[in-house]
């Protein structure tokens, strides 16, 4: 279990973390989900130990991160950013240096570690020093090496960044396997799709604050924004544009071309119905009302324009 | 990866992690350039040292033949006035030793005719062959001797110990000044730090590797010197081992103060760049104004180091001071071994101290 009560992080003038208070419940896969900048990186990195906090608390299976550095990562394996390695190491003796660190004996770290390289299939490069590694093979070793010691919690910030479509794909497929063996998972990411596709739940923060926290099917039924797409058979007249950019629960109306508009919508199915008939009744005669995008994505993008 | 997660390990105690921090670390230098280059500096200044006063017609040992002996009449305190004739040469092998009056051989006889004195006097060998009273030496025209000689361990071994406080330094540089702050500039730092082992381990870990490196190159140093002087010197100075041990705590001294430097700069070429300036040229300088001021700088590190090759030096030499006109004094100061091997030690400790402090606090930030 990941507890952050009120932390927050002061850089001079800016406020990366602000007040943020969540928790990730045992076995559950959170997505931390947030824009560049937003501050995924620098909660993370208080929780993993690698800069202080100003205030609040970062706490890892009880244990505060702050006070006790050794015994909170006791159960956690993280990858923060994209790591660095030791140039002049293999990965195997990588896994080994670290594993032993973690406690586990040589026999196994070697037992382990073919595991944990195949599945990041890093198996062919295992006795190859690190050395000019490239910075997707660098990742994929990040999280190995994350997995080594069967943690309890798995911290991720980003695990897909800097990969190509196919390294993505297989860091996601990667994780929703592990989602299968019990672990407790925190993973940031910029991409919507990524944490609906892995996430149990998401975080959405922007600015360092915490927008809105809740299980994706949830947030999927509770989104009432939408984007809905009218077209008519005739070019539409700006007087009427500005009559629909008023009707209620509109939030804009902006001209695609002439004859199609986009509204932007906040309100339920039945006063979608209702905004059909009010359009029509300026007597359009519209030949397409449909919405377009996800409703996920409406929101998030919603949420970050309205932190502003 | 379908098995079933059991407990997961128990994390070794701080103690325990040591190791494995110094053992990748040690890993670290042996797989590096920089062992190969501390190594050839080694074998490049020890042939130098070596080989060079032989070839400039200034062997280590050789035998001097029939060399003509200025003899003394002289009363050296035993009551019986005896002729002296003194050899020209710090170290010479007794055993050796034939004496030839006017040509012909005059052997000591069991010490009937004359005995051979050696002994050590204001750091340079005093080689007489002392003569007995008696009716020959009374009337000839030339004593000669012939002898072997050989360089005495304690000047052979100070042309080479002169050296050990550059070798430290080099060897600090390249085993210890980039050490702490290679984990955030190179970000290898995302990988350790989220490890549960504290910050403090790490530092040990890492200061024990530094040490160690440099502990086997100045070690390999002596090594090589002792088994030369052995062999070109015919033993190794009874002060060598005392030495040693001063040039390993200089060794640690300076390693904390290259990773006080190091955990306070952010780039790892800077904490290269001034931890050898500071030792190498910065500290020196001070030391020199020392010279002309007067003033008897001895909280300066390098002007402790000093003490492993003055150690070498029997008797130890003392302050002195020359006038050398126009109102101008150059005074020459030494540290006592005592005070040395105390100013190296605080160092050491505050050294470590501060930097630890700086480590444990110091943010992977950026
Ligand atoms: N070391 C730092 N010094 C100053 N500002 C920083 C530092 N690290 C991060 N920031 C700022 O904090 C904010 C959050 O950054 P970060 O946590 O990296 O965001 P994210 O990971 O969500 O992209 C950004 O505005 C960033 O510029
Ligand atoms: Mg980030």
């Amino acid at each position: 279990m990941i507890e952050l009560e009120h932390l927050t992080k002061d850089f001079k003038e800016i406020k990366a973390v602000d007040d943020l208070t969540l928790e990730v419940p045992r076995s559950r896969t959170v997505g931390f989900l947030g824009p560049n900048g937003a501050g995924k990186t620098t909660t993370i990195k208080i929780l993993t130990n690698l800069i202080s906090s100003s205030s609040g608390r970062a706490v890892l299976n009880g244990v505060d991160v702050v006070t006790s550095p050794k015994r909170a990562l006791a159960n956690v394996g993280a990858v923060v950013e994209t790591p660095e390695f030791y140039p002049y190491l293999t990965p195997m003796e990588t896994l080994h240096y670290l594993g032993r660190l973690r406690g586990m004996s040589p026999n196994d770290i070697t037992r382990r570690g073919k595991d944990v390289l195949d599945e990041v299939k890093m198996t062919e490069w295992k006795g190859t020093r690190i050395g000019k590694f490239s910075k997707g093979m660098k990742q994929r070793l990040a999280i190995a090496q994350a997995l080594l010691h069967e943690p309890e919690i798995l911290i991720l910030d980003e695990p897909t960044s800097g990969l190509d479509p196919r390294g993505m794909v297989e860091v996601r497929e990667t994780i929703k396997s592990l989602k299968k063996q019990d672990y407790t998972i925190f993973m940031s990411s910029h991409l919507l799709g990524e944490v609906q596709e892995i996430c149990d739940s998401a975080a959405l923060i922007n600015r360092g604050k915490l927008l809105i926290y809740d299980t994706i099917e949830h947030l999927k039924t509770v989104t009432k924004v939408a984007k809905l797409e009218v077209t008519t058979d005739l070019d539409v007249p700006p007087q009427i544009m500005s009559a629909v950019n008023s009707m209620p629960n509109v939030r804009s109306a902006e001209a695609v071309n002439p004859r199609t508009f986009v509204v932007t919508f906040d309100g339920s199915p039945d006063q979608r119905a209702d905004l059909l008939l009010a359009i029509q009744k300026q007597g359009l005669r519209v030949t397409g009302f449909s919405p377009v995008g996800l409703p996920l994505e409406m929101m998030y993008m919603e949420l970050i324009k309205e932190s502003r | 990866m379908a098995e079933e997660r059991e407990a997961t390990y128990e994390i070794p105690s701080d103690l325990a992690q040591i190791p494995t921090v110094w053992r990748y670390e040690i890993l670290r230098y042996f797989r590096s350039r920089r062992l190969l280059a501390a190594l050839a500096v080694v074998g490049v200044i020890l042939s130098v040292i070596y080989l060079l006063p032989p070839l400039y017609d200034s062997p280590y040992s050789g035998t001097d033949t029939e060399v003509s002996l200025h003899i003394e009449f002289d009363d050296l305190g035993s009551g019986i006035p005896e002729y002296v004739g003194s050899i020209n040469r710090t170290a010479i092998d007794g055993g050796t030793l034939e004496v030839f009056v006017d040509g012909e051989p005059y052997p000591s006889l069991d010490g009937v005719n004359w005995v051979f004195s050696s002994r050590e006097a204001g750091g340079l060998g005093f080689n007489a062959i002392l003569f007995m009273p008696n009716v020959i030496m009374q009337n000839v025209s030339e004593v000669t001797a012939t002898y072997e000689w050989y360089t005495p361990p304690e000047s052979f071994a100070s042309n080479f110990i002169g050296f050990v406080s550059i070798l430290v330094i080099i060897c600090v540089t390249a085993f210890a000044a980039d050490s702490l702050v290679g984990e955030f500039q190179n970000k290898t730092g995302y990988l350790l730090f989220p490890n549960a082992v504290k910050r403090g381990t790490l530092f040990a870990g890492k200061f024990a590797a530094s040490v160690t490196m440099g502990v086997v190159v100045v070690g390999l140093y002596y090594g090589v010197v002792a088994a030369l002087s052995i062999v070109s010197a015919r033993g190794v100075d009874d002060d060598y081992m005392l030495s040693f041990l001063l040039a390993i705590e200089y060794l640690i001294a300076a390693t904390a103060i290259a990773y006080f430097i190091s955990s306070l700069l952010k780039g790892t070429t800077g904490a290269l760049v001034l931890t050898f300036f500071l030792l190498f040229m910065i500290l020196p300088i001070v030391d020199g104004v020392s010279m002309f001021s007067g003033v008897k700088i001895e909280g300066s590190v390098t002007f402790a180091a000093g003490a492993i090759s003055y150690i070498l030096q029997d008797p130890y030499p003392a302050d002195s001071m020359m006038d050398v006109g126009m109102g101008m004094e150059i005074h020459s100061f030494y540290p006592s071994p005592e005070t040395a091997a105390i100013v190296m030690l605080l160092y050491a400790v505050i050294g470590c101290m501060l930097s630890m402090v700086l480590f444990k606090r110091k943010q992977l930030a950026g």
